[in-house]
C-alpha cells in the first residue's frame, strides 16, 4: 500500500504543471482535453465506487466534465487543488442523483469528509484502470471483453482466435500483473 | 484430488462474480487467488474505452464549439444550426478512410489551410475518426482498417484564390493534374490536384455564376460514376435530393450535375478519361436515420450496418448505394 499512497501525492512540479494546465484552458478551452486525459479515471473512479450502474456511472461522470468545462473560468487553484474540485463535482452529482426526487440540498461537511475519506481508495481504483491500459495487447484485450463486455471464456476465445486455455492464461497474466504493478497488496 | 492450476481456479472465480452466482468450492486453494479476486472486484467497474473516447469527443465539441465559454465560433452562424446535423458539419460530408491518415490530416493543414477540430486516435495511435474544417466546410477521416479498406475520393473545393490554394497543395506534396485555368466549362477559375493519398481535389473560384442564399459550400463530393444519370433518381428515391443543375449530352451522359441533400450539395458527372469511378464515403445527416436507412434499401441499396445508437450520439446505420459508395446516415441525437 506504500507505494500506492506514494505515487497518489504529486509532487510540487507535478502540481505546477497541473496549475499551468488549468490555467490554459481557462484561456483556451480547446486545452481542457489534456485536463480530461488527466482526470478521467480519478473521477471515473470516485463515481462507480459509489454508483455500481454503469450506465448511471457514465451519465455522471459526463454530467461533472460538462459542468467542470462551463464553470472552469470561475474556478481558483488557490481554494482548492483541482482534482479535489472536480470530486466535489462529482459528490454532489451523484448526491443530486440520488435525491432529485426530493428537496435538493448542499453537501454536508460531514458528507465532505466522507469524501476525503474515500480519496485512498478511490486513487486506486483510478491507478487500476490506468494500469490497465498499459497491459500487453492480448492482456488488456481479454481484460476489457471479459470485465467490461462480461463475454464468456469461450465468446472471448472465439473472437481472439484462441483456445479457452490461452485465455485462462491471459486473464491470470493480466491481473498478476496488475497486482504486482499496485504494489503486490492491493486493498 | 490434485490442486487445480491458479488459471481454472481464478477464472470460476470470475465467471461467477460476472454471473452473481457462488463459484465452486475448491479443496485446495492457492494462495495468490485472493488477492487476485480483489484485483478482479475492482476491473468489475472498469470504464468502457468507447465512454472514455465518445465523452473526449462531446468534450471536445463542447469546446470546439466555444459552449463552454457560451460564445458563438464566428465561422459558424447560428442560422447553420440543424437539431438533427451534428453542430459542424452540413448534411453532406466527405470521409476520407486512408493509410496513413495522420499523414492525410497534417496535408489537409498544409495544402488548405485546414483546422483539426477533433482527432480521436485508437492505442495504436491510429486515427479512428478526425475532422479538419476547411472554409465553411469539413473533410471527416480515419485510418483504414480490415472493414474499412482505403478509399480515396474527389473533392470540389471552393476557395478565394484557387491559384495559391493550388500552388500550396503543390508544395504540400500534391501533383498538379490541370493547372489553374480560366477556360473550364464552368467558367470558374479552376485547377486539379491529385494528392499523396489518392484523392482528387478541383479547386475553384467561382467566376462564372453567383451562389443561392446559402453561399458557397467549401466542400463538395465529386462523384464520377458509370451510370451517372441513374443516380440522380436513387438519391431523390432514397435521401429525398434535389437535383439543381443537370447538363446531359445529346446522347444522355450526364456531362454534370449539382444536387442538394438538406443543407448541403454534391456533384457528380459520367466517368470519363482519368476520372473513373471511385468507392467514396459519404457521411449524410438526416432528420431520421431509421426511416432513411429502409427508403435507401427499398432504393436498391445494400446493407452495411443496421440502424444503432452510437455512444457519440448519433443514431446511425450504413449502406451501399448500386454505384459502391458507401453512404453513413446519421441522425444526431446529442449525448444524454
Amino acid at each position: 500500500m506504500r507505494t500506492t499512497r506514494q505515487a497518489a501525492r504529486k509532487t510540487p512540479l507535478q502540481e505546477s504543471d497541473e496549475r499551468l494546465l488549468v490555467e490554459a484552458a481557462k484561456s483556451d478551452p480547446a486545452k481542457f482535453g489534456v485536463l480530461y486525459e488527466m482526470q478521467f479515471e480519478r473521477v471515473y473512479a470516485f463515481i462507480s465506487n459509489r454508483v455500481r450502474d454503469r450506465a448511471i456511472a457514465e451519465d455522471l461522470t459526463s454530467e461533472v466534465f460538462y459542468k467542470a468545462l462551463a464553470n472552469l473560468a470561475a474556478y481558483e487553484w488557490r481554494e482548492v487543488p483541482f482534482a479535489a474540485w472536480l470530486l466535489r463535482i462529482a459528490a454532489n452529482a451523484v448526491i443530486d442523483r440520488g435525491k432529485r426526487a426530493a428537496r435538493e440540498l448542499p453537501v454536508s461537511e460531514d458528507q465532505l469528509r466522507s469524501v476525503k475519506a474515500e480519496l485512498r481508495v478511490v486513487e486506486d481504483r483510478a491507478r487500476l484502470f490506468r494500469l490497465v491500459g498499459q497491459l500487453p495487447e492480448a492482456q488488456r484485450q481479454v481484460v476489457h471483453m471479459r470485465f467490461v463486455e462480461q463475454l464468456s471464456i469461450r465468446e472471448v476465445a472465439a473472437r481472439l482466435a484462441k483456445t479457452d486455455g490461452a485465455i485462462k492464461q491471459l486473464q491470470l497474466r493480466a491481473l498478476q500483473r496488475l497486482r504486482a504493478q499496485m504494489g503486490g497488496g492491493y486493498v | 484430488m490434485s490442486k487445480r492450476s491458479l488459471a481454472n481456479q481464478l477464472d470460476d472465480v470470475v465467471q461467477a462474480m460476472l454471473t452473481l452466482l457462488q463459484p465452486r468450492p475448491e479443496e485446495k486453494r492457492h494462495s495468490d487467488l485472493a488477492a487476485l479476486v480483489r484485483v478482479a472486484q475492482v476491473l468489475r467497474e472498469l470504464p468502457r474505452e468507447e465512454f472514455r473516447a465518445a465523452l473526449k469527443t462531446e468534450l471536445h465539441r463542447r469546446t470546439a464549439m466555444n459552449k463552454g465559454t457560451g460564445q458563438a465560433p464566428a465561422s459558424e452562424a447560428p442560422s447553420d444550426a440543424v437539431p438533427y446535423i451534428r453542430p459542424g458539419l452540413t448534411s453532406v460530408t466527405p470521409y476520407v478512410v486512408t493509410y496513413r491518415a495522420a499523414e492525410f490530416l497534417q496535408f489537409l493543414k498544409d495544402a488548405f489551410g485546414g483546422v483539426e477540430r477533433l482527432s480521436v486516435p485508437a492505442q495504436d495511435g491510429s486515427i479512428v475518426h478526425a475532422e479538419v474544417q476547411i472554409g465553411n466546410g469539413t473533410i471527416e477521416l480515419a485510418d483504414a482498417n480490415q472493414q474499412f479498406p482505403s478509399s480515396p475520393t474527389d473533392i470540389h473545393l471552393y476557395v478565394d484564390d484557387a491559384d495559391a490554394t493550388f500552388a500550396h497543395a503543390l508544395e504540400a506534396g500534391a501533383t498538379s493534374i490541370f493547372s489553374p485555368t480560366d477556360e473550364h466549362p464552368s467558367g470558374d477559375r479552376w485547377g486539379a490536384i491529385k494528392d499523396p493519398f489518392g484523392n482528387n481535389w478541383y479547386i475553384a473560384t467561382p467566376r462564372g455564376w453567383t451562389p443561392g442564399p446559402e453561399g458557397i459550400r467549401s466542400v463538395q463530393p465529386y462523384l464520377h460514376l458509370r451510370g451517372a444519370d441513374k443516380m440522380i433518381p436513387f438519391m431523390e428515391a432514397a435521401f429525398g435530393a434535389e437535383p439543381l443543375g443537370v447538363h446531359k449530352s445529346p446522347e444522355g451522359r450526364v456531362l454534370h450535375a449539382t444536387v442538394r441533400i438538406g443543407n448541403a450539395t454534391l456533384e457528380m458527372d459520367e466517368a470519363h478519361g482519368e476520372f473513373q469511378p471511385k468507392s467514396c464515403h459519404l457521411h449524410v445527416y438526416v432528420p431520421d436515420a431509421d426511416t432513411i436507412y429502409e427508403r435507401a434499401l427499398h432504393a436498391g441499396a445494400t446493407s452495411i450496418e443496421i440502424p444503432q445508437t452510437k455512444p457519440y450520439g448519433d443514431r446511425s446505420a450504413g449502406v451501399k448505394d448500386p454505384f459502391g459508395n458507401t453512404w453513413f446516415i446519421a441522425t444526431y441525437i446529442g449525448v444524454k
